[in-house]
């Protein structure tokens, strides 16, 4: 702390108008430092790598990782699998999450014990909620078909997780249940941000509940689900956890999310090169996307 | 007067649901770890046990190294959140209160590393560690850790931080308090419930996390309790009760947490969401 200390006081002497910005960025540096060591350096190898040869050791510029991408049936089916997996997911999170926002904004009793009930799965590690509910899934000692069986709906054994049909929607099903109480948080916490007058303004007027809800809430509400999407959206698209031990991108490849098949062709294949080009696509569609959501928060800030 | 209108029911109507799906995961889960194995392999399931046992917590703790896990990722978490909720906190201030040339683009840039994928990062960073002698160690998993965590620690705490009245610095600055000073006399014990969500939510993180530690890992000696599991399952024969009784304990920390510091939490997660 003390040679720091000094520094800025040199500085204060010296450069008396840049002194106070110039302390700023003494602030902010460890956090660019440790940024620049644990992600600019993975980055920028990352990158190189991608350009290299596969399993060569002699390094050349080559276009190939790429060409080879293009040309990668698994590759546009996991990006097709995680497009559906993120889709679904964030849409969902974000009805389920604003339905009961909505219920614990009402004039209910035992508001916080609902409250406390809601947030509980969000606690609990992707990983461990994969683990669960995979035994849930389980046809024949899970709970799931127990309670359809005895409910009569069916009289087989689903099989929820080997089936290619059902298993991205077992895994989406899991997934609700972990990921809507983050955006409900954010959202319940926008509504009790709109101001009482003008419910009470519009109550009034005679308006109807639905009228409230279309003409106030979710105009009020609009800038707080845009940031929930956006954050919801980021964090999905990385998952891994969660499926890695729910199926492991099986039966064949019909869950196998990008993030999965990339970390199979690193530490699996061993194919460096080729996985850093794909994990590279990755990370250029997922800046894509929050491009707007990263300027509008930076341009406010 | 009140209105009685059949449709107050509706929220509660919504919440029972809400128990039921929420909970459900839950009770599975405990009311599992406590099955004899013989009663985990019933055909039908049984929801409730017959005869509770903690057997298979017995066994998870003695007969395999799942304590030492449990230690490993505290040590690993805690280590996470101190680290980058003390280096985000200084940047948040930095952000917060100085407008620095090239200010905007640092925090567009930070903000941007949240979108990097874990997958395109772990490859290289596991060649860098292995090179200077961190791979298998808390230090390299904690830096790993912390590049996850400190974008997020540190728009956080900006937030939190800009919330202070900027008067407060000022009144110190007056009384010959230095910008350092300021900052730890000042700043620092106001935003303490920020600094408590914010410490929660990146051990939350590191707790959770399983490719980093799949990767920066071997063996047995810095393996975390998710990547304990996580191995588990992907045995031949798999011990459900065991298991069961596992994830259990690997919950119950996040879960504590979460029950005594839930306002802190809730506060500090949308503090900054909602104003921006």
């Amino acid at each position: 702390m003390n040679p720091s200390r000094s520094r800025l006081r040199t500085f204060r002497i010296f450069a008396r108008p840049f002194s106070h910005q110039f302390q700023g960025f003494l602030f902010v540096l460890p956090c660019i430092l440790l940024l620049v060591l644990v992600l600019g350096f993975p980055v920028a190898t990352a990158v190189v790598n991608s350009f290299a040869p596969i399993w060569s050791e002699v390094k050349k510029f080559t276009l190939e990782n790429y060409i080879k991408l293009l040309n990668d049936k698994l590759f546009w089916n996991s990006l097709k699998v995680t497009f559906i997996f993120v889709i679904s997911t964030v849409l969902l999170h974000l009805g389920v999450g604003f339905i009961v926002a909505l219920a614990l904004n009402a004039e209910i009793k035992a508001k916080r014990f609902f409250r406390l009930i809601a947030i509980l799965p969000w606690t609990v590690p992707d990983v461990i909620c994969g683990l669960i509910w995979r035994f849930m899934y389980n046809p024949t000692l899970g709970i799931i078909n127990a309670i359809l069986m005895s409910a009569g709906v069916t009289t087989r054994y689903i099989e929820w997780l080997a089936s290619p049909k059902l298993v991205l929607p077992s895994i989406i099903f899991a997934d609700v249940w972990r990921g809507y109480p983050f955006v409900m948080i954010i959202l319940l916490a926008g509504l009790q941000a709109i101001p009482r007058e003008q419910y009470e303004a519009a109550r009034v007027d005679g308006a109807t509940t639905l009228q409230e809800l279309i003409y106030i809430t979710i105009p009020n509400l609009m800038r707080v689900i845009l940031i929930a999407l956006a954050l919801d959206t980021i964090w999905q698209f990385r998952r891994f956890g969660l499926i890695y031990n729910m199926t492991l991108g099986g039966p064949g490849h019909t869950s196998e999310i990008l993030s999965l098949y990339v970390y199979k062709h690193y530490f699996k294949y061993f194919n460096f090169e080729y996985a850093s080009g794909m994990a590279v696509v990755m990370a250029v569609i997922m800046l894509i996307i929050s491009y707007p959501y990263i300027r509008m928060i930076a341009r406010k800030a | 007067m009140k209105k009685r209108s059949p449709y107050r029911l509706i929220p509660y109507l919504i919440l029972v649901f809400v128990c039921l799906y929420n909970l459900i995961p839950f009770v599975w889960m405990f009311s599992t770890s406590i099955k004899t194995d013989k009663e985990a392999y019933k055909i039908p399931p049984t929801l409730f046990p017959q005869q509770p046992t903690l057997e298979s917590y017995n066994q998870i703790i003695i007969w395999t190294s799942f304590p030492r896990y449990f230690m490993n990722s505290t040590i690993i978490s805690l280590g996470t959140a101190s680290l980058s909720t003390f280096i985000g906190s200084l940047a948040g201030y930095g952000f917060s209160r100085f407008n620095f040339r090239g200010r905007t683009t640092l925090i567009g840039i930070i903000l941007a590393t949240q979108m990097l994928p874990g997958v395109l990062l772990v490859g290289p960073y596991f060649k860098m560690l292995v090179k200077i002698g961190l791979y298998n160690t808390y230090p390299g998993l904690i830096l790993a850790f912390t590049s996850i965590t400190l974008p997020f620690s540190t728009w956080m705490l900006k937030g939190f931080i800009d919330t202070v009245p900027e008067e407060l610095d000022q009144a110190a600055k007056v009384d010959g308090c230095s910008t350092l000073g300021t900052y730890f006399r000042i700043i620092l014990p106001v935003i303490t419930p920020g600094m408590v969500a914010t410490m929660i939510f990146a051990f939350l993180l590191a707790w959770g996390d399983l490719l980093w530690v799949l990767v920066l890992t071997s063996g047995e000696s810095m393996a975390t309790v998710t990547l304990g599991l996580s191995r588990l399952v992907t045995q031949f024969r798999i011990i459900w009760p065991q298991l069961m009784a596992g994830s259990v304990i690997a919950t119950l920390p996040p879960l504590i947490l979460y029950m005594l510091l839930q306002n802190y939490l809730v506060k500090g997660l949308t503090a900054g969401a909602v104003k921006v």
